[in-house]
C-alpha cells in the first residue's frame, strides 16, 4: 500500500476533476452507464462521488506523512475552492480537511498567501456544526503575527464572544479558548461593547 | 465522515452495553489500549432497551484512538457495542491541552519546532542518534521564487532535538512512500518540500501506520549544501546511488521530464520519478492534466479576478 500512496492520491485528485466535468466522466469509480441513467440521477452520484472523494482526501490531510503529496497535488486548493460551494457536506468535508492540515508551517503559510482566511471566516456563519468547529480551529491554528490582524479581527472576535455562549459544548469550549488564548483583552472588551450596540458582524449560524 | 481533531477526545461514548452489570469486565477491556483516568454509566442517556451507555476517559488522546477502533462494532457478552468519540464531554482546560497536544505532534512531525532557516547542514551529525541537526528546507510554500526566504518568519533554532532521523545533505527518499526527486528539482523555481519524519516510537497509534517508517525529503542542491553523505542504511544508500546514476544516465522515459512549466504565476511542477514505470505514467498523465487546466486557467485570467489581483508573485489558486 505504502508504494502506492502517491499514486492513489493523484487518483483521487484526477477523480475529483474529472467528476467536477460537465458530467462527461471518462472515469469513474461507480459504474454508470449514461445512457440509462437519467441525468438527475447521474448528478446524483456525481455529487455523491465527489463528497467521498473530498472525505477520503480530508482524512488524509490528517497525517503529516501525507502533506508533501498533497501540496504537490494542489489539495490545499482543492480545499480552498470548496469552502465556497453550495453543497454543505462539500464545505464540511474541505473545512475538516484544512483544519487538519493548516498546522503544519508550509501549509499554513499558503493558506495565508492564497487569502484563505476570508473564506474560512465565512465557515462561522455556516449551520453545519461540524463546519463551524473546524472553522473556529482552523483560525486558531492560522493566527501567526502577521494573519492575527485579520483572523482576530473585530468581526471575528464578536462572533466568537457569542459561540462562547452556546450550549453546544464543543463550540462554546473552542470559542472560549480562542477569545482567551487568541485575543487580546482589549479585543474581547472591544466586541463585547460592540455588540452591546449593534447587530453588525458575522451571521449566526442558523439552528 | 472526515476525522479532526475536534471530533477526537480522550473521552469515548460506550452504547449497546448489555445491562448484565459488566461494568467492571467492559472497563477491563477497554483498559487493554491504555490507562483509563475515569469512567462511569450515563444514565441519562437515551439507550436501547436491556442495553446501558458508559463513558470512559482515557489518559491519552492516542490510546483512546486505538481503543475506539478495535472495540467498535465489537461484540461484548453477546451485544454489538458501539463506540464514539464524546468531545462534548471536555473540560475548556482539556480542549486547551488537546489543541496544544496536536500543535506539537504536528511539529515534531514536520520538524518545525521554532521555525527555521535553511542553513548548511554543520558538518556529520549523526544520524544513528536519532538527534540531528537538520535543516528543513523551508519557503513559504510554492509562491516564492527558490532564492526569495523569508527572513522574518524564521528564526533559527539550534540544539533542538526531535527524535526524528534526518539526513542532511543530499536527498534521500523514503523506504516507502514518498516520491523521488532527482536533484534537478532544485532549479526549480519555488517549489520546496518539506521534511516529514515520524517514528513509531515517538507517535504510536493513531493514523500513521507503516508510514511511520518513513522518511521524506527534498533538499535543493542550488542552495550549496554540500554532497554530505550521513550514514543511511543500506536501503537509502542503495537507492540513492540508483538514483544518482538515473540523474546522469536518463535511462528510460521516466527520467525525462524535461517539460517544465515556468509561468509567471503557477509554481513549477516538479520532477518527479518514482522508480516505477506504471507510477510515472500516472504522473505524468496528472501532471499534464494539471499543466493543460493550468493553462487554461492563465489564458482566462478573468475568470480568477481575486488571485490575479494579488500580488504578482502570488500563486494563481487554481479552480477546479
Amino acid at each position: 500500500m505504502e508504494l502506492g500512496r502517491l499514486e492513489y492520491l493523484q487518483a483521487l485528485v484526477t477523480e475529483f476533476q474529472v467528476t467536477d466535468s460537465t458530467g462527461n466522466k471518462r472515469r469513474c469509480s461507480l459504474a454508470l452507464s449514461l445512457s440509462s441513467v437519467s441525468s438527475h440521477t447521474r448528478l446524483f452520484f456525481l455529487a455523491e462521488a465527489k463528497e467521498q472523494v473530498l472525505a477520503n482526501l480530508a482524512n488524509f490531510a490528517y497525517d503529516p506523512s501525507n502533506y508533501e503529496y498533497l501540496r504537490q497535488l494542489q489539495v490545499l486548493d482543492l480545499f480552498l475552492d470548496m469552502l465556497t460551494e453550495d453543497n454543505e457536506t462539500l464545505v464540511e468535508f474541505a473545512m475538516g480537511g484544512l483544519c487538519n492540515l493548516c498546522l503544519d508551517k508550509t501549509n499554513k503559510e499558503y493558506i495565508l498567501e492564497a487569502s484563505g482566511v476570508e473564506p474560512i471566516i465565512n465557515c462561522l456563519s455556516s449551520s453545519n456544526e461540524e463546519t463551524v468547529v473546524s472553522a473556529v480551529t482552523t483560525l486558531m491554528f492560522l493566527t501567526t503575527p502577521r494573519s492575527r490582524a485579520q483572523t482576530t479581527g473585530l468581526p471575528v472576535v464578536e462572533c466568537m464572544l457569542r459561540f462562547s455562549l452556546s450550549a453546544n459544548t464543543r463550540l462554546s469550549n473552542l470559542a472560549s479558548i480562542f477569545l482567551q488564548d487568541y485575543c487580546s483583552p482589549p479585543q474581547v472588551e472591544e466586541a463585547r461593547n460592540l455588540s452591546r450596540h449593534t447587530a453588525v458582524g458575522i451571521p449566526l449560524p442558523k439552528d | 465522515q472526515v476525522y479532526t481533531i475536534n471530533l477526537e477526545s480522550r473521552y469515548l461514548l460506550i452504547q449497546g452495553v448489555p445491562a448484565l452489570g459488566v461494568m467492571k469486565e467492559l472497563v477491563e477491556q477497554f483498559a487493554l489500549y491504555g490507562a483509563i483516568e475515569e469512567y462511569h454509566a450515563l444514565d441519562e442517556y437515551p439507550a436501547e432497551e436491556f442495553t446501558e451507555v458508559y463513558l470512559i476517559k482515557f489518559k491519552k488522546l492516542q490510546c483512546a484512538r486505538v481503543a475506539k477502533k478495535k472495540m467498535d462494532e465489537r461484540s461484548f457478552f453477546g451485544n454489538l457495542l458501539h463506540v464514539c468519540y464524546a468531545p462534548e464531554f471536555e473540560t475548556v482546560q482539556e480542549t486547551r491541552e488537546k489543541l496544544q497536544d496536536r500543535r506539537k505532534y504536528i511539529a515534531k512531525a514536520t520538524n518545525q519546532r521554532g521555525c527555521f532557516v535553511l542553513k548548511k547542514v554543520e558538518g556529520p551529525k549523526k544520524t544513528a542518534s536519532k538527534n540531528s541537526e537538520h535543516d528543513c528546507p523551508w519557503s513559504t510554500a510554492e509562491s516564492q521564487v527558490a532564492s526569495n526566504w523569508d527572513p522574518s518568519c524564521f528564526t533559527s533554532s539550534p540544539g533542538v532535538s526531535h527524535n526524528t532521523v534526518y539526513p542532511s545533505g543530499n536527498q534521500n527518499q523514503s523506504l516507502l512512500t514518498s516520491p523521488h526527486y532527482d536533484n534537478n528539482c532544485a532549479e526549480i523555481s519555488g517549489y520546496f518540500g518539506q521534511n516529514t519524519s515520524l517514528t513509531p516510537s515517538v507517535h504510536p497509534g493513531g493514523h500513521t501506520p507503516p508510514a511511520s517508517l518513513m522518511q521524506q525529503r527534498m533538499v535543493p542542491v542550488s542552495n550549496g549544501i554540500d554532497r554530505f553523505m550521513p550514514r543511511t542504511t543500506h536501503l537509502q544508500e542503495r537507492k540513492r546511488k540508483r538514483e544518482e546514476g538515473n540523474k546522469f544516465s536518463l535511462i528510460g522515459a521516466s527520467e525525462d521530464y524535461t517539460e517544465v512549466v515556468i509561468g509567471p504565476q503557477l509554481p513549477e511542477i516538479p520532477k518527479v520519478d518514482m522508480d516505477d514505470e506504471s507510477l510515472n505514467t500516472s504522473a505524468t498523465l496528472i501532471r499534464n492534466k494539471l499543466k493543460e487546466v493550468a493553462d487554461s486557467v492563465s489564458t482566462t485570467s478573468v475568470e480568477k479576478p481575486e488571485s490575479s489581483s494579488a500580488k504578482p508573485i502570488v500563486k494563481q489558486r487554481r479552480r477546479i
